[in-house]
């Protein structure tokens, strides 16, 4: 330890009450910095899960044409007038009818987590006197549990018995609920062209989403293809994931190499999803970054006044021959201190934040707790900031005691 | 040599008003003389004082101190320059409060760096005993007697034996016998260690007892 520090050492602690509340300003910055960024993280996996039980990261299904074919090709003579009207855009072709071929080579893909397919329609359900209008879609139970965690959603039953039934059927709660049906009890299905048939309720599902619960409905895909009389291979359509949802775009982009039907990446669809995302992060850190600042205000404060209290002896220091670099290094050693200390003990502080919201009840999607994230990188950052910030906040009052005119000062 | 060695000083104050406190000061120190500056309030004493001790740069004219030209020098060099050359007492001893007395008197022999910390600790402690401060070396400075801060501050200025030892109303503060305790101390340095010695009084009896006395009246010197 040279002179400076040990200078340093005294001032800190001859008045421990100060050294206390400047580590404890710093501290609570951190901590807080911790706290937030972890539990807005916890906030963005859980969005991004909720959003994602039911949606694929990429999603094939078989889109209207946007170019429309002219009916009759433009006359090139300027002599003939072309009249046409009323000219619709009609879809030739529904679903995808070989679904299975494009399934295996997306598989080929190292990009690509999971394919499912899907056969959705719009159907009639009824029980006795009630009745109403639901989504069905017909699933391949296996893999879309892979996409989907859809057992973790199952409430009553189970997912695998679809595969095991060809008249079971799984209703959302909000659905049975309005149709007044239990598990257990028979509905009827109508499709639009006016096809019958009776299925039992094997299960109820809770996604989370009241709106999806309420219209929602599961039967097996070979259910669904006989329902609807298509052929084996047949999906409205193929949901894709990703390793990585947030590479969905450009997996996508590959995708549209591969086949002709439409391609949608899940950010195409949902850019509310990435734009609220985006905004949660940006008040986190916005929130997060005034706590440090103010906390570096507290330490501007408290080293101005150490200043203004010690400017004699930093007088007498310069009188026995001390200069500006001195001084300064004695009082940012004391603020680095202060910093160091108030860094370290905040980290501790924060990860116990952290680590209390863990435990707090709190009932969301699939979680009993609020949700939190355990990330270095938030520790790392909320260190350094911390640190940096101490520094300025100490830099400025340092530099005003180097200043210090010693003659002013001890002439009184 | 000369100690010090100065020539057509002039000096203003510009705040409030334009003033000129100093008027073309020219004179010589020599080696181990005990001098003393005195003259009346607002004279200008204490701010030649704050010339010769290179504080203060804002002057025309020309200062050498043991040979070495400081006018013109940085801040940083003047500060180490100071370290070396020049101790000081002053008029309200001016220790650091939260330090040892110990701890007062090494701050510029540790600052300076040319010794150990155990030789420098050494000296500090005999230097202590010579002053009669024994036994009071660990307690804090501000703990102390006037007196005796005033005893530890001579300790101070002496700790890295400076060639030249400057005081501003070193015994302004003190009863007669601490007086008399300080300046024969001052007498003993000036002759025995051939320390320079200047003091800013108002004390006549302190002047009288000089070697010799400068003498200050409205910025000009009448007496030398």
């Amino acid at each position: 330890m040279n002179t400076n520090q040990k200078i340093a050492k005294v001032h800190l602690t001859s008045r421990f009450r100060q050294l206390l509340v400047a580590i404890l300003s710093v501290c609570f910055g951190i901590s807080m910095y911790i706290a937030m960024n972890s539990f807005m993280a916890g906030v963005n996996n859980i969005q991004t899960e909720i959003t994602f039980s039911s949606m694929s990261h990429i999603k094939i299904y078989n889109d209207l044409s946007e170019e429309i074919t002219p009916i009759i090709p433009i006359p090139k003579n300027s002599n003939t007038v072309l009249m046409v009207n009323n000219a619709r855009n009609i879809q030739y072709t529904q679903g995808i009818k070989n679904a299975d071929a494009i399934k295996n080579e997306l598989l080929n893909l190292p990009e690509i987590k999971g394919v499912a397919l899907q056969l959705n329609e719009k159907i009639f359900i009824r029980n006795g006197v009630s009745n109403t209008s639901a989504s069905l879609s017909g699933i391949e139970t296996v893999n879309e549990n892979k996409l989907f965690e859809t057992a973790k959603y199952i409430v009553e039953g189970n997912l695998s018995e679809l595969d095991k039934r060809s008249d079971g059927i799984i209703l959302g709660v909000g659905l049975a609920q309005t149709i007044g049906v239990k598990t257990g009890n028979t509905i009827s299905v109508s499709t639009s062209e006016g096809i019958s048939k009776t299925f039992k309720i094997i299960g109820l599902l809770e996604s989370g989403s009241k709106g999806a619960d309420r219209t929602r409905a599961l039967i097996s895909i070979q259910t669904a293809r006989q329902l609807f009389s298509k052929n084996k291979s047949y999906a409205t359509d193929i949901l894709v994931n990703t390793y990585d949802y947030n590479n969905a775009s450009e997996v996508a982009e590959k995708v549209r190499k591969l086949t002709d039907y439409k391609v949608e990446s899940w950010q195409e669809g949902n850019g509310q999803l990435v734009s609220s995302s985006l905004l949660r992060d940006i008040l986190a850190i916005a929130v997060s970054l005034t706590i440090l600042i103010v906390a570096g205000f507290g330490i501007y404060n408290i080293m101005n006044m150490t200043v203004n209290e010690k400017i004699k002896e930093i007088a007498i220091l310069k009188a026995m021959g001390f200069n500006g670099k001195d001084v300064i290094e004695i009082f940012l050693t004391q603020s680095v201190a202060i910093g160091l200390i108030g860094g370290l003990v905040g980290l501790f502080l924060g990860n116990m934040i952290v680590q209390m919201l863990d435990i707090v009840p709190f009932k969301i999607a699939s979680h009993n707790t609020l949700p939190v994230v355990y990330n270095a990188k938030d520790y790392i950052l909320a260190f350094s900031f911390g640190t940096i910030i101490t520094l300025i906040a100490g830099y400025l009052p340092s530099r005003k005691a180097s200043k210090v005119d010693p003659v002013e000062i001890l002439r009184g | 040599m000369n100690a010090i060695s100065i020539q057509n000083i002039n000096k203003h104050f510009y705040d409030p008003v334009e003033f000129q406190v100093l008027k073309d000061i020219s004179f010589d120190v020599k080696k181990g003389e005990f001098v003393s500056i005195i003259g009346k309030s607002g004279s200008g004493k204490s701010t030649l004082l704050y010339l010769l001790s290179t504080m203060d740069t804002k002057y025309n004219g020309n200062i050498a101190i043991n040979g070495t030209q400081v006018t013109g020098l940085s801040q940083n060099e003047l500060a180490k320059f100071r370290n070396e050359q020049i101790g000081f007492v002053f008029q309200f001893h001016f220790l650091l409060p939260e330090f040892t007395v110990l701890d007062n008197v090494m701050l510029p022999a540790l600052k300076l760096n040319k010794r150990t910390k155990d030789e420098i600790e050494a000296e500090a402690i005999e230097s202590l005993h010579l002053l009669g401060l024994k036994g009071n070396e660990l307690k804090k400075a501000s703990k102390i007697s006037g007196g005796q801060q005033q005893r530890v501050a001579i300790a101070r200025a002496l700790i890295n034996s400076p060639s030249i030892i400057m005081g501003d109303e070193p015994t302004g503060n003190l009863d007669s016998k601490n007086t008399n305790i300080v300046f024969d101390v001052f007498k003993e340095l000036a002759k025995e260690r051939g320390q320079t010695i200047i003091a800013v009084t108002h004390d006549d009896e302190f002047a009288d007892n000089c070697d010799r006395i400068i003498e200050l009246s409205d910025g000009k010197l009448i007496r030398q």
